[in-house]
């Protein structure tokens, strides 16, 4: 077994244990705003682990440029769907986008 | 079978508890944000796949269901806003 198989095996599990964890958190959390904050981690470290490990074990740079395109993909256009998600559950529970008015930001007392 | 594999089967249990959020969410928008996390663990499966298989060619499948799953995900999450 060489570094690099070792590194391969080591980059595959920290993805597959970041995905299963975070779809895990997705079950487990109440409301959308709580949800939304678990597809970043597959899209952004995930992707980051399978790129690398791809880079890694593969010797075509076809590959390793196709796989760098999806991780690419995903980071980036993850934060776009996230916020118009986000913004369409806030539509969907306030009724405009801008908010009409300064939501209040209420201090809990110690 | 290679890590490879085991990988893309990690990846595939992913979709367990995402289905599990899209079949008994009372709220739409919680159902639309297990479809997106599906969407993102199933373009990593396909990348692996790809790679265990040892085929070139199947990398474009996880680009195309990438590029098409933001498409799908920004219309859903209008059409929410919007109409539904």
């Amino acid at each position: 077994m060489t570094a690099a198989t070792i590194a391969v095996d080591a980059l595959l599990g920290l993805a597959v244990g970041v995905a299963l964890l975070s779809s895990i958190g997705v079950l487990a959390m109440r409301d959308p705003y709580q949800r939304l904050h678990f597809i970043t981690p597959p899209a952004s470290l995930s992707a980051l682990c399978v790129t690398l490990a791809i880079f890694i074990g593969e010797k075509q740079k076809q590959a390793g440029g196709k796989a760098a395109l999806v991780a690419f993909l995903l980071y980036f256009m993850n934060a776009v769907v996230t916020h118009a998600t986000a913004r369409a559950h806030f539509v969907r529970e306030k009724g405009s986008w801008p908010p009409p008015e300064p939501i209040e930001v209420v201090k809990e007392s110690r | 079978m290679n890590a490879w594999i085991l990988a893309a089967m990690g990846f595939a249990l992913c979709l367990v508890p995402c289905a599990l959020v899209a079949l008994r969410a009372r709220n739409v928008v919680d159902r639309l944000v297990a479809l997106e996390m599906a969407a993102a663990c199933e373009s990593l499966a396909l990348l692996v796949l790809a790679e265990g298989f040892e085929r070139t060619i199947f990398f474009d499948l996880a680009l195309s269901l990438a590029l098409l799953s933001f498409g799908g995900g920004l219309v859903f999450a209008r059409f929410l806003e919007r109409w539904l």
